[in-house]
């Protein structure tokens, strides 16, 4: 006798509730209250449990218990599984190529080519000396202490996802600063991939591919960095001058020439604060998507929780900072330098 | 004086809402600005415009904030699309066109300065100067020479390969003017080009436009607020109140003549002496029986006149044109020309 037996008696459904008796598992407070006797007291009010699933099974066996709803989902999801991974499967499979390719060439290229090559790019793009030595002090520290091909491991996954984050992200950003609707349609999914915690994606991409594939991390660190660049980009067009677009119609701009010349150059300093935003959550993700076998600084650390190696631990996060530093630095100062020619 | 006219707008209307077609109706059958927005929920924008611009004439459009003024000019190259009514230039009708047709009027015929400037702030001040040619896709070589040549023309050598932002807003303005100079069209659309400076400078870029129009003759159609600036530039005046026409025409016979206690308000602090220009109220013919004290050109502005009678009310002067008698004026009359409309229409209701 359990609180709801009178609601389904008078609803008349006594006759479907006691068909689902036989097959249901029992729940272990149930089995516990049987060894008991069975207290059939009818409880006070005050005692009336919420009419929750669990509750309302107690009651009527045929009712679904919440543990299905969770089981449910789960074979939903490997019933699909297949035919989803078919998809997916080739339409991703790119990604894995270009982070084991670039996992390769970081690692294969001599340090004395590497090194250069990367304070050679920090000066293209910041045009500063002091930048450029600190870049390399950095660097040159990392490689002491013998985490320089941790170190670069995890750059060249952030290169990777990074790029393609940009690659993917403006477009989307530009679609959606031309359609509310488009606006209205996205913003949500945004919105719960920004605030999913980042382990509970990385569980159906476990189950789609294989932890072997790099692909795996590569899909989740897109899915977490993907959004400020997208946001920012729909921001950033959207804020553009209207002014500077009603003369951009005046003077006979077709729609091609007013994106390209008019509102992609006015949005750059928002677009760039994306990317910015975007390397530096690509970091972070990378170094979470070590527990699914991601290389890299995020693999000492997982160390150091796993084994308590207090030192490796220590040592890997303050090159994960110094990383972030240097990223943060680097974008920054590429944002100024485009900032500084265009205001207002 | 019957030059072509360029641009005719006829019974034009702009009403503002989600359904502008029902309130259209209901504006045809007399309904006024106010009870529109308050009972269908729509904005009236202008309310059958009818208004010629003639060819290489500088029309004014005046009004103040609210009237419509901005919302009509942008009819004229259709950034604005009109409820009803019909826009000819050229004696095309450019609600008709295609939007490549609309494209290449825009591109061609028409260019555009405005009151924000509203220049490309990642682009040097040359690169701004040729917008409308870089549009067409000529590259910088190409419209360089021209570039340079009208950037000059407005005052700004030397500045070619600075940023907007290093410039200051006179010299920004300047640019604007430029890059509708470049662009070669025949009509000229300015929205409070001038309304943003400060009035020094306002007066000085007025200059320099009366003095481009001497040798362009290009039909400029100019929006503003002020009435001085209107009185300066216009050859042909036309008042917006509420989205409606209120007066139009010769600027001078506006002033002698205000159609409307809204216009008599608004002129009644001018200084009519420095506005009115002798020959709209000269007597006109050959009449030389008179004691001329002197010849006076019928461009001059009354102030000159009074200067130079030195107050004296006795006097009269002979009016020429390019050397001939065109007609004589008396001081008298100068006098009762100087008298606010307002103060006139009052006295002779008092006879």
């Amino acid at each position: 006798m359990a609180t709801y037996d009178s609601l389904f008696s008078s609803l008349g459904l006594e006759e479907w509730c006691s068909q689902g008796k036989s097959d249901a598992p029992m729940s272990m407070e149930a089995l516990l209250a049987k060894t008991k006797g069975g207290n059939t007291e009818p409880e006070s009010l005050w005692d009336a449990p919420f009419p929750s699933m669990d509750a309302l099974n107690e009651s009527c066996a045929a009712f679904p218990q919440s543990r299905e709803l969770t089981k449910g989902l789960e074979q939903g999801f490997l019933a699909i599984k297949d035919s989803l991974s078919l998809i997916l499967d080739p339409l991703t499979q790119p990604l894995s190529w270009f982070l084991d390719g670039a996992l390769y060439a970081m690692l294969n290229t001599p340090w004395w080519i590497v090194i250069p090559l990367l304070l050679a790019v920090v000066y293209l793009v910041t045009k500063s000396w002091k930048l450029m030595a600190f870049v390399g002090g950095s660097i040159i520290l990392l490689a002491f202490i013998d985490h320089y091909d941790y170190a670069m491991q995890t750059l060249a996954i952030i290169f990777v996802c990074a790029f393609l984050c940009v690659l993917l992200g403006v477009p989307i950003g530009i679609a959606m600063a031309r359609s509310n609707t488009l606006q209205r349609l996205i913003i949500p999914v945004l919105d719960m991939l920004q605030t999913l915690p980042p382990f509970v994606y990385l569980i159906p991409l476990i189950f789609l591919f294989s932890v072997t594939e790099s692909k795996l991390y590569g899909i989740a660190i897109i899915l977490y960095a993907i959004v400020p660049v997208i946001r920012l980009t729909n921001l950033g067009i959207r804020l553009v001058d209207k002014d500077v677009i009603e003369a951009a119609d005046a003077f006979g701009m077709t729609p091609r020439q007013k994106l390209y010349k008019v509102q992609i150059p006015l949005a750059l300093p928002n677009i760039m604060a994306g990317v910015n935003q975007t390397i530096m959550m690509s970091l972070a993700m990378v170094v979470i998507a070590s527990l699914v076998s991601a290389p890299g600084l995020g693999v000492l650390v997982l160390r150091g929780i796993r084994n308590l190696e207090l030192g490796v631990g220590l040592v890997s996060g303050l090159g994960i900072v110094i990383l972030a530093v240097i990223l943060d630095r680097v974008t920054k100062a590429s944002l100024a330098r485009i900032n500084a020619s265009q205001k207002q | 004086m019957t030059k072509d006219i360029k641009i005719s707008i006829r019974n034009l209307f702009k009403i503002f809402g989600p359904d502008p077609d029902v309130a259209l109706e209901y504006v045809r059958r007399g309904m006024n600005k106010a009870d529109l927005l308050e009972q269908q929920n729509h904005v009236l924008g202008l309310r059958d415009i009818n208004v010629d611009m003639r060819d290489g004439e500088i029309t004014v459009i005046m009004g103040l904030s609210g009237s419509g003024k901005s919302t009509l000019i942008r009819h004229l190259n259709r950034l604005i699309e009109p409820t009803a009514g019909e826009i000819r230039i050229d004696d095309e009708d450019v609600l008709s066109y295609s939007e490549e047709q609309l494209r290449k009027l825009r591109r061609e015929r028409m260019s555009m300065v405005f009151q924000k400037f509203a220049l490309l702030p990642h682009k040097t001040v040359l690169e701004n100067a040729g917008m409308a040619k870089a549009i067409r896709g000529y590259t910088t070589s190409d419209f360089e020479a021209d570039a340079r040549k009208w950037l000059a023309r407005v005052g700004l050598e030397g500045n070619e390969n600075q940023y907007p932002h290093q410039l200051s807003g006179g010299m920004q303005q300047r640019v604007g003017i430029a890059r509708a100079l470049v662009s070669d069209a025949p009509i000229m659309l300015m929205d409070e080009a001038f309304s943003a400076l400060d009035p020094l400078i306002r007066s000085d870029m007025q200059d320099l436009l009366l003095e481009l129009q001497e040798e362009l003759h290009k039909t400029i159609v100019f929006i503003t607020h002020d009435l001085d600036e209107a009185l300066k530039l216009a050859d042909h005046l036309v008042i917006l109140k509420d989205g409606e026409v209120v007066q139009q025409g010769d600027p001078q016979d506006i002033l002698l003549n205000p159609g409307d206690p809204y216009i008599v308000d608004f002129i009644s602090d001018i200084n009519r002496a420095r506005v009115l220009r002798v020959r709209s109220v000269m007597q006109p013919g050959t009449d030389s029986g008179e004691d001329f004290a002197g010849d006076i050109s019928e461009r001059d502005n009354l102030e000159t006149v009074l200067e130079r009678s030195g107050g004296d009310t006795d006097l009269a002067f002979r009016v020429v044109r390019d050397g001939r008698q065109v007609g004589s004026l008396h001081m008298k009359d100068l006098t009762k020309a100087l008298v606010p409309t307002a103060a006139a229409t009052e006295s002779r209701q008092r006879v």
